[in-house]
């Protein structure tokens, strides 16, 4: 019995180990190779700090990074806002339209990049829109919308609505119960919302390459655009940086989620 | 307990807002950036007005956009595509605003045809004379209307030397001893090209017949290939993956010269594919006199000799030619003998024979 239970033990730990590597081990491999002398990717041949200080002379490159987190900071704000907007709406509320409005929230996650791309810039020609950075952020948000308003509308849907009442019954106006009892409780929801766009708003390429203008190529453009002359260890160095900015942004919101004690005791 | 609320999106919007104003600051001398994100696109527009050009990437240096900013203070605005097709969804959707284009022969036949690109007023690029008559008036292009030409290449062989010795036909990608060692680009026409050119005929041919002919040829040789790649083809003949590689020469070029001693690039004796690059004015551009300036520019012997030498690319420029470092001038994947050039072709449009050429190509790839 024992042993079948330390067997079984080892089997878990190998097989999540060989899903971790299966996972991680291109991006180490991304990372290590950042650091290699050789400026083409396929031989190690020395370690070197090189790339990263041609990367920082690089202004096709950092123009586009900036681009792209100028994009994402401004989507991710946009539409945290508003899909939370969307997803109390719906939750709380019946309206006319509620269900055609659920059913359009789900179209831009089902509906494949490039219809949606290839809409949105003839809706550009229409409207007499030049594209630019601005029509690149009108487009993430478009599609990014949803992605909040569902994360959001499935934290509603275990939310105990005795919990704003007995706010109110001690005397808290509207204001207030969405301030100290609601929001708090769906922060979670928001912030994976939020986190979740800042990733696919930062690596979008299909859409944005559709609708990107002047001096707006975000880095997911710059980096396909690379590929005709190949990649150098230059664009290794910028996701490894881009990763770190990832993982450190994971960790603080881990942190900042993982106090349930203190929910406890303010409530 | 609310305040962490607040705090905890506020928060991580303020380490990004924070990573993008350093990284905004690391660029050097650039126009500030739109706040907050909503991109206000007219900002003020400097004396010598602007420049907005649309190119393949690292296909025009620093430097020289740097030098011509200086020169006439305009304020150039550089953005990059990664295919002709991306540029032409974006010319045709008519709110871009693009000034300078590059696109290649064939696409600057369909830009022609479209009525995307505006016809050059010759007598405002004065360094037109530079350029080598060979690469002017051609089929995509007559009388060069539309363009004049930046850079050229051609399609050739990456190989090992130390594994198949020296070779100089493209019969080497259909010797069952390389089976799969072998490496295709992922390209309609450069892979028929092969197989027409093989068969003695030109890469141009629209004959059916023929065209059935150069397939079953390249079905044959489909069970030798290990993969077709357009995007990795050099990169995959550096690791030693395949043996031969079909490709571009620009970056099999480039590994040749990282490994001199293990790798070659050759145009084959039957003759390869040229292709061209050039630049061209959108029929909705802004800001012509500036893109006509610009075009004039780059064909200055000394502003052409630093683009071919920063970029790898030869140019069509004969004055240059005195300029541009020896090692690539000398370098026969970049500037081949003209008896080699004479050889090559260029891909004309072939009308009907596209959809049969296409039949033919998804019949060979789903076989």
């Amino acid at each position: 019995m024992s042993r079948a239970a330390r067997l079984q033990r080892t089997l878990v730990a190998a097989h999540a180990w060989a899903v971790y590597l299966f996972l991680y081990a291109p991006i180490l491999v991304l990372v290590l190779y950042s650091f290699n002398r050789s400026p083409r990717s396929a031989v190690w041949t020395g370690f070197t700090l090189d790339w990263y200080r041609r990367l920082i002379a690089n202004r096709a490159l950092l123009r586009a990074v900036e681009n792209s987190l100028i994009v994402a900071l401004a989507t991710t704000a946009i539409t945290t806002v508003a899909g939370t907007l969307v997803a109390l709406a719906l939750a709380r509320f019946r309206f006319r339209g509620k269900g055609a409005t659920q059913a359009a929230l789900y179209l831009p996650v089902i509906v494949p990049e490039v219809v949606i791309g290839a809409a949105l810039v003839t809706f550009f020609g229409v409207a007499h829109l030049r594209l630019s950075l601005a029509t690149v952020i009108i487009a993430h948000v478009a599609f990014c919308l949803s992605y909040v308003a569902l994360v959001v509308r499935a934290r509603l849907a275990g939310f105990d609505r005795a919990l704003e009442e007995a706010a109110a019954d001690l005397g808290a106006g509207a204001g207030e119960v969405f301030r100290r009892v609601t929001l708090p409780l769906i922060a979670p929801g928001i912030l994976a919302g939020a986190l979740l766009v800042f990733t696919v708003s930062l690596d979008d390429y299909v859409v944005t390459s559709f609708v990107a203008g002047v001096g707006s190529t975000t880095l997911p453009l710059q980096i396909y655009s690379m590929l005709k002359v190949g990649v150098t260890p230059e664009v290794n160095a910028v996701s490894t940086l881009l990763l770190l900015l990832t993982v450190v942004l994971i960790a603080v919101a881990q942190r900042l989620q993982r106090p349930p004690s203190t929910l406890e005791e303010s409530r | 307990m609310m305040r962490t609320a607040a705090h905890r999106a506020l928060s991580l919007l303020a380490i990004v807002a924070a990573v993008t104003a350093v990284v905004a600051s690391c660029r050097p001398h650039e126009t500030a950036a739109p706040a907050g994100g909503t991109a206000a696109t007219a900002s003020v527009a400097p004396a010598g007005g602007e420049l907005h050009i649309y190119i393949w990437s690292a296909y025009l240096p620093d430097p020289v956009v740097e030098e011509f900013r200086r020169r006439t203070g305009i304020e150039v605005t550089v953005d990059v595509y990664d295919s002709n097709e991306a540029l032409l969804a974006k010319l045709q959707s008519g709110v871009a605003d693009y000034d300078l284009v590059v696109p290649s022969d064939y696409m600057l036949r369909i830009l022609g045809h479209e009525g995307l690109l505006q016809p050059l007023d010759k007598t405002r690029i004065a360094t037109l004379g530079n350029l080598d008559p060979r690469f002017l008036d051609k089929d995509f292009d007559r009388g060069n209307r539309y363009s004049v030409p930046y850079l050229w290449g051609t399609t050739g062989l990456g190989y090992d030397k130390k594994k198949l010795g020296a070779v100089d036909s493209w019969t080497a990608l259909f010797d069952a001893r390389h089976k799969g060692r072998i490496l295709m680009l992922d390209d309609v026409r450069e892979v028929f090209g092969v197989a027409l050119r093989t068969m003695g005929r030109s890469i141009n041919e629209r004959d059916p017949k023929v065209l059935a002919q150069a397939a079953e040829l390249l079905k044959k040789q489909k069970a030798l290939v290990a993969t077709y790649d357009s995007g990795d083809f050099a990169n995959v003949l550096a690791a030693g993956d395949v043996d031969v590689a079909h490709g571009y020469n620009g970056q099999l070029a480039a590994v040749v010269a990282a490994d001199p001693q293990r790798l070659a690039y050759v145009v084959p004796k039957e003759g390869g594919t040229i292709w061209m690059d050039s630049t061209a004015i959108p029929t909705k551009a802004h800001n012509v006199d500036n893109a006509l300036r610009f075009i004039s520019y780059v064909q200055e012997p000394e502003v052409n000799a630093k683009i071919v030498d920063g970029v790898h690319y030869a140019s069509a420029n004969v004055p240059a030619r005195k300029l541009i470092s020896r090692a690539i001038l000398n370098d026969k994947a970049i500037y081949p003998d003209d008896a080699t050039i004479a050889h090559c072709e260029l891909l004309e449009d072939l009308g009907d024979a596209t959809t049969v050429l296409d039949r033919l190509w998804t019949e060979v790839k789903s076989q």
